[in-house]
């Protein structure tokens, strides 16, 4: 009897090891859910957004599977170190600072700091805006607020830099008039605008040239950055590296036009939000349809989505 | 401040699309609550039975455990338990590792709860009970815990209602609860983010009191006549 279950128990092991065996990878990938238009959740709960769909579409050309987890834009890099989670794909800025705890993928998007103000304050230029004992809101533990922190506040401007949870308040304290202006990423700036277009403008862009990057855990473990590079490039983005004559080596991305990375950007930034989510819930499907190749079927979703979105 | 031509009936269709997703998020921070209260409820008893009958070397473990589940923020807790478990290599989900803190540190206050009610019964009915040669055991379950639980549910629904908001502090580690999802709607628009809160508050408001309804009725339902504590006034709503 003892003899026979234990037979059995190896029939059984050696079964759901090779089922397990024929399973494809699945990695998890964290994003800061909301954040459009990188990342947002649909009121029927689907999770949209530049960033998770890129993840989406590497994973297809590459084989294997992902799971995307919200979570808190300051514990992701702690969830990455500890091997809770696998990616973190939340439009996160290149920084020496970041690259010391957690190793990025190539540059994926090039982001500047848009100054947002009021239509009435009659700012002309930047320079009108960023002096003058004015209050600038930004939100806390981001690129623009650190900007202004050391290229404003610690050079002695006479600003004060008004930190917040997240970007609504800020925007809408600015519309209130207890702010005079607003540092906010570029595209996402574009929401606050469309929110008040009566209302508010922008004054202006910072050239910080910042680049975002995917990121994973330090000595890459599980060894995604290959596949993540690569998924980037057959989407159709370049990245050169170009040294002017002289000075340091810089990055530049290049999107190949007609390329399902062009398709993406053209989905996901303009086009009004609800009129994204009514596209991806229609053209999802073809991301997973398994009588096409790879390559087919991220590039046929990629343009389905954008040509739905801007119908 | 209607920015649109058209805009105000766009915002209201917002909400409208968004109120199932409230209502589901509204689902996880009760099966939260559920978890936390029964979980703090069973720990809650023992600390208190152990703190009030147990013997010396039992007793300071049970006061120091309450002493740092009281006196440790309740979102720290949460982070800990997310974030400290995975370190010693403890596949935890958010939802469980909310649920975990959260129904810890409740057990530190409900076993506060349960310690005063036992003590409110006279220790004369645990001498009477041990002279009939009960056991120690059986006076505490057949003579001391059904009048002590009576006693407790006024204080316990005071930690019901305040057990029944700590669950959105889940939303910190990532639980789709009723606030994340809040938050989800209102980045989409963000003109809606005053009529989404209160929205949060209203479904709270009909929740606290529904559960405290329900703990009133049992109550009453439970009421021994005679056995009140003497010179008690009943409450008169």
């Amino acid at each position: 009897m003892r003899m026979r279950i234990k037979v059995l128990l190896a029939a059984v092991l050696v079964l759901a090891g090779g089922v397990w065996a024929a399973q494809a990878e699945k990695y998890i990938v964290a994003s800061d859910i909301p954040w459009p238009p990188f990342e947002w959740a649909s009121p029927s709960g689907d999770y949209l957004g530049f960033d998770l769909d890129v993840m989406r579409c590497i994973a297809v050309l590459e084989g294997y599977e992902i799971e995307i987890q919200p979570m808190a834009f300051d514990s992701i890099i702690p969830a990455v170190r500890l091997g809770q989670v696998d990616i973190g794909a939340s439009g996160f800025t290149i920084t020496a600072k970041r690259e010391e705890v957690v190793d990025f993928s190539n540059p994926y998007w090039l982001s500047n700091q848009a100054v947002l103000v009021r239509k009435d304050s009659g700012f002309k230029s930047l320079d009108d805006v960023l002096c003058c004992g004015h209050k600038i809101g930004a939100q806390r533990g981001t690129t623009g607020a650190d900007w202004v922190q050391s290229n404003l506040v610690d050079k002695g401007v006479d600003v004060k830099l008004v930190l917040y949870e997240t970007y609504p308040e800020a925007v809408l304290d600015l519309v209130n008039g207890r702010l005079d202006a607003v540092v906010q990423d570029e595209p996402a700036s574009q929401q606050s605008l469309a929110a008040y277009p009566k209302v508010l403008t922008t004054a202006g862009v910072i050239e910080t040239n910042e680049y975002f990057g995917f990121l994973v855990a330090q000595g890459d473990p599980k060894g995604l950055l290959p596949k993540i590079n690569e998924g980037m490039v057959k989407m159709g983005l370049r990245c050169d590296l170009m040294r002017p004559a002289e000075g340091q080596w810089k990055v530049k991305l290049r999107i190949i036009p007609g390329s399902a990375w062009d398709y993406l950007v053209r989905a996901y930034f303009g086009p009004k939000l609800e009129k994204v989510e009514a596209a991806w819930k229609a053209c999802i499907k073809i991301l997973y349809d398994k009588s096409l190749s790879p390559e087919e079927r991220v590039f046929r979703f990629a343009k389905c989505l954008a040509e739905k979105a801007s119908e | 401040m209607v920015s649109r031509e058209g805009g105000a009936i766009n915002h209201w269709r917002n909400i409208v699309e968004g109120l199932p997703s409230l209502l589901k998020g509204l689902g996880i921070n009760v099966e939260i609550l559920l978890g936390l209260i029964s979980l703090g409820f069973v720990v809650g008893i023992i600390i208190a039975i152990v703190q009030v009958y147990g013997k010396k070397c039992f007793v300071w473990p049970a006061v120091a455990y309450e002493w740092f589940f009281r006196g440790v923020p309740e979102l720290v807790l949460i982070l800990l338990v997310f974030f400290g478990l995975r370190q010693f290599g403890v596949k935890i989900t958010a939802f469980f590792a909310a649920t975990l803190a959260l129904g810890l540190r409740s057990s530190a206050y409900q076993s506060q709860i349960f310690r005063g009610a036992i003590q409110a019964v006279g220790h004369g009915q645990m001498l009477a009970a041990l002279s009939l040669g009960m056991t120690r055991i059986q006076a505490i379950r057949y003579v001391i815990l059904p009048q002590a639980l009576r006693l407790a549910i006024p204080p316990w629904s005071n930690e019901f209602s305040s057990v029944l908001k700590d669950t959105t502090l889940a939303y910190a580690i990532g639980v789709e609860e009723i606030l994340r999802r809040a938050n989800y709607l209102r980045m989409r628009d963000y003109l809606i983010t005053i009529p989404v809160f209160i929205i949060v508050a209203l479904l709270f408001l009909v929740l606290t009191y529904a559960g405290n309804w329900t703990l009133g009725r049992l109550e009453r339902r439970f009421r021994i006549p005679g056995f009140e504590v003497k010179g008690a006034r009943e409450e008169r709503l």
